[in-house]
């Protein structure tokens, strides 16, 4: 077995000035580290240390400021204040480079390399191989090719980026980090997209990675993959550091208590309402990336629909709201077949949905709120010829209003708004626009516990006028306590169905995964 | 995760204050150019040479407004210049066949809306970038203007036509009355009607305009139909103003209404732009060849300036950007 940093080459520059610290002892530390954007606190002053050679998880719920944490230490954002000691001297890390030349480098869970150059071509990008200015495209290819196999990987360094996998990117995005003479090794949820086979890869190169002196820091929801693997934990929440516990001496209950501070009923709210109309029902529906899924959703109820990414949810949810041909199958709409074949039909049947992409689908982020948040209803605010400038004003504004967005006023642009109140833009746009089916796609995603509840209050509100609510999501606990009723897709295909609280989290589980 | 941003804390920053402030700016560098030109030539400050300068202006000011329209939708339109010396060389065309005044003005902007939906079509239907829809009309409508004047020029004998543009209207000449033709209605059109809005949609995110139930293709359309139809508009007033029909004329137009846009505070990535931006961008750059004429600058030197004006005002202008996030 070769060492992975023997692989990469010229590195010499990058570990730290000459002095290794031993393993055990501290490598980086912060005092007081804090990031302040405008008034909000995304992280309060933060004291933590990584110690050489360990693997230290990074828990907490979706902005609690982990990704503040990694953007600091990796020097895409600079800090409000705080010290920040590298092998016991203060650094800057103002910028990546700095970090990276320090032998900080982060693999992150959107995969950032360039999606048409080969593997290789990636895993030495920026660092090529040269013979008098011409590339050594064949031994750097063998090179890299070397390092896969190694790794058990089983990738082509010949291939595309852009034809593998996102799990298969992302493999390779840590194979490249790990051949540059990285130090510490940030891992931004990496298993998010990865199938089980291709985390238990990962895990194997953490642990080797690990017993070449690494230092890896963690980050995930999951919190078996945190006992599996990691030394120590730190736990945030909401932008606070709320301690940090040694592997052995901590459990998930406790570890729950500490990310959430508040117990699983207060989160999710649920009033049960007696199900009324059937609102709409699909039968043998089979589009791009789903086939045969029948369902039914009736007024006053959440139907969830569960599974891993890539299972066919959302793009059910856009089948049924005619952004994709159907090629098969039937919707009957309130009992009458309908034919649904455009987004406009969707809506003037009464289906609305908050798309699973905020920043792809879901909103115009360089527009401002007001915007954003009549765009499905220029129609009813025009008069004559021209939109009636007051009432546009005045819906927005009540939008803002009644959902608590965050904003001084409706011109600002959605781009300068959070996660959560970005959301609440999207779900805004739904409220002004009307509809007796919401279809919310991932509406937690990188939103902060708050917002959350705020969020499933505002379902409850809607199930209470008469309702329906599809409810996509990937995040178990969230789809398991909120749906009356609970489908699970696996490979575009409805494989499970289950009444509220019928079966446990780990049949679900299993049949999602297909295990 | 990935979409954590978080509130700027610039306050109540709205958009419409920064855009009239910037609107403001435009105005004054406009107001400055005069007044040192003023100062610098005898012959700036004549009635002659100011009507000169609202012709000269006027119809790369209405080829902007156009163009406008398409880059507010991320998109761009390089066929204006040759659509403008195409259907000039159609209007006399007509005309010279005998077609009746009012036919022929009219035929020849449906040629624009044609040449616009041909546009549209390309990018919605064949899924073509619109920079290479619109750089291959540039080049073929030359083309097809020289097969039908045979490589020469259509001379236009109607009075009436070739009068207009020397008109004068209340002491202005005519064709800046076009101008306000144009932009009155265009304003309306982007500002105040749903439409416009559809258009922003479009430029800042075609997917969640088509989720929130916006007809994207129909927006595309209406987009690259109106520039060209501005262009066929300008092409009749520049058969009016020269007499001839000629496919080779308003070569580099479609740079000077891009480069007026772009002044004007348009941004070429789409969702961000205005109607009296790029008239003001457009007066700006007639100013600037207007007052190097009259001080005996080198016509060469003009495009030097012009280039760099560009570079100056669009780099001010991201600045001003950057500090608003």
């Amino acid at each position: 077995m070769i060492g992975l940093q023997e692989v990469g080459h010229r590195h010499e520059q990058r570990t730290p000035a000459g002095h290794p610290v031993p393993k055990g002892e501290p490598i980086l530390e912060l005092y007081s580290l804090r990031k302040n954007y405008g008034a909000v606190e995304a992280l309060k002053p933060a004291t933590m240390t990584f110690l050489s050679g360990e693997v230290h998880a990074i828990v907490g719920e979706n902005g609690a400021g982990k990704s503040t944490l990694i953007k600091l230490l990796t020097g895409v954002i600079a800090r409000t204040s705080g010290d920040v000691l590298w092998c016991g001297e203060p650094v800057q890390l103002a910028t990546p480079n700095e970090a990276i030349s320090r032998g900080i480098n982060a693999v992150h869970q959107e995969v950032v390399l360039c999606p048409h150059l080969s593997v290789a071509a990636n895993m030495f990008l920026g660092d090529e191989m040269n013979r008098r200015g011409l590339m050594r495209k064949r031994a750097m290819t063998d090179a890299a090719q070397g390092v896969l196999d190694d790794l058990g990987f089983n990738l082509p360094a010949g291939a595309v980026l852009g034809s593998l996998t996102i799990g298969q990117q992302q493999l390779v995005a840590t194979a490249r980090a790990a051949m540059r003479g990285t130090q510490f090794l940030i891992f931004d949820e990496p298993t998010a997209y990865l199938t089980r086979q291709e985390s238990e890869q990962l895990f194997r190169l953490i642990r080797r990675l690990q017993s070449e002196g690494v230092t890896i820091v963690y980050i995930s929801h999951r919190l078996e993959e945190v006992f599996e693997l990691a030394d120590r934990v730190s736990v945030l929440r909401d932008g606070t550091h709320v301690g940090t516990r040694a592997i052995g001496e901590t459990n998930e209950a406790e570890l729950i208590a500490l990310m959430i501070n508040r117990t699983i009923e207060q989160i999710y709210h649920k009033e049960h309402f007696t199900a009324g109309e059937t609102l709409v029902e699909t039968r043998g529906l089979t589009g791009p990336g789903f086939a045969d899924v029948s369902l039914t959703v009736r007024a006053g109820e959440i139907v969830g629909l569960y599974g891993l990414i890539g299972a066919g949810r959302s793009e059910f949810a856009l089948g049924l709201y005619g952004r994709h041909r159907l090629s098969a199958g039937e919707v009957f709409w309130q009992g009458r077949k309908v034919e649904i074949d455009s987004e406009r039909k969707a809506m003037e049947l009464g289906i609305a949905l908050a798309p699973e992409s905020r920043r792809d689908q879901g909103l115009c982020l360089n527009l401002p709120i007001g915007l954003n948040i009549n765009l499905p209803v220029f129609r009813k605010l025009t008069r004559g010829l021209t939109i009636n400038r007051a009432e546009e004003a005045a819906n927005a504004d009540r939008q803002i209003r009644d959902l608590k967005i965050k904003t001084p006023s409706r011109r600002v642009l959605a781009s300068a708004m959070s996660g959560g109140n970005q959301q609440k833009i999207v779900i805004g746009k739904w409220l002004s626009h009307g509809a007796k089916l919401f279809i919310f796609d991932e509406p937690t995603v990188g939103v902060d516990v708050g917002t959350k509840a705020e969020i499933y209050r505002l379902f409850a509100r809607l199930l209470e006028k008469g309702a329906g609510i599809i409810l996509i999501s990937s995040y178990l606990p969230e789809v398991y306590e909120l749906s009356d009723r609970l489908h699970v897709f696996r490979q575009g295909r409805l494989v499970g169905s289950h009444g509220y609280h019928t079966a446990s989290h780990e049949e679900v589980l299993a049949q999602a995964i297909g295990a | 995760m990935s979409v954590e941003t978080v509130e700027s804390s610039t306050g109540p920053t709205p958009r419409k204050g920064i855009s009239i402030l910037f609107g403001l700016t435009l105005l004054g560098l406009l107001l400055f150019l005069w007044l040192l030109l003023g100062f610098a030539t005898n012959s700036f400050w004549t009635p002659n040479n100011i009507s000169n300068l609202l012709r000269q202006g006027a119809m790369t000011a209405i080829l902007a407004v156009g163009q406008t329209f398409v880059i507010i939708t991320a998109g761009i339109d390089l066929s204006v210049g040759a659509v403008v010396g195409f259907t000039s060389v159609i209007v006399a065309w007509l005309l010279a066949a005998g077609v009746p005044l009012w036919l022929a003005l009219i035929a020849t902007l449906a040629i624009g809306v044609l040449i616009g939906a041909f546009h549209a079509f390309g990018i919605v239907r064949m899924g073509l970038p619109p920079f290479i829809i619109t750089l291959a009309t540039l080049t073929s409508l030359r083309g097809i203007g020289l097969l039908i004047t045979n490589g020469s020029t259509i001379s236009i004998t109607n009075e009436a036509f070739t009068n207009f543009s020397r008109a004068d209207f209340l002491g202005v000449p005519s064709l800046f009355w076009m101008v306000i033709v144009v932009a009155v209605p265009a304003y309306v059109f982007l500002h105040l009607s749903r439409f416009g809005r559809y258009l922003f949609a479009v430029g800042s995110n075609s997917e969640a305009a088509r989720l929130s139930g916006v007809n994207v293709n129909r927006t595309i359309y209406l987009a690259y139909i109106l520039s060209s139809t501005c262009a066929a508009f300008v092409g009749l007033l520049l058969a009016s103003r020269i007499g001839i029909g000629n496919a080779t004329q308003a070569e580099g137009w479609e740079l000077q209404a891009i480069a007026s846009s772009v002044i004007g505070g348009t941004s070429l990535f789409g969702a961000v732009g205005s109607v009296h931006g790029p008239l003001l961008g457009a007066f700006i750059l007639a100013t600037i060849n207007n007052g190097a004429n009259l001080m005996n600058v080198n016509s060469f030197w003009q495009r030097i300036i012009t280039g760099l004006l560009i570079i100056v005002i669009v780099y001010f202008d991201q600045l001003r950007r950057r500090g608003e996030r």
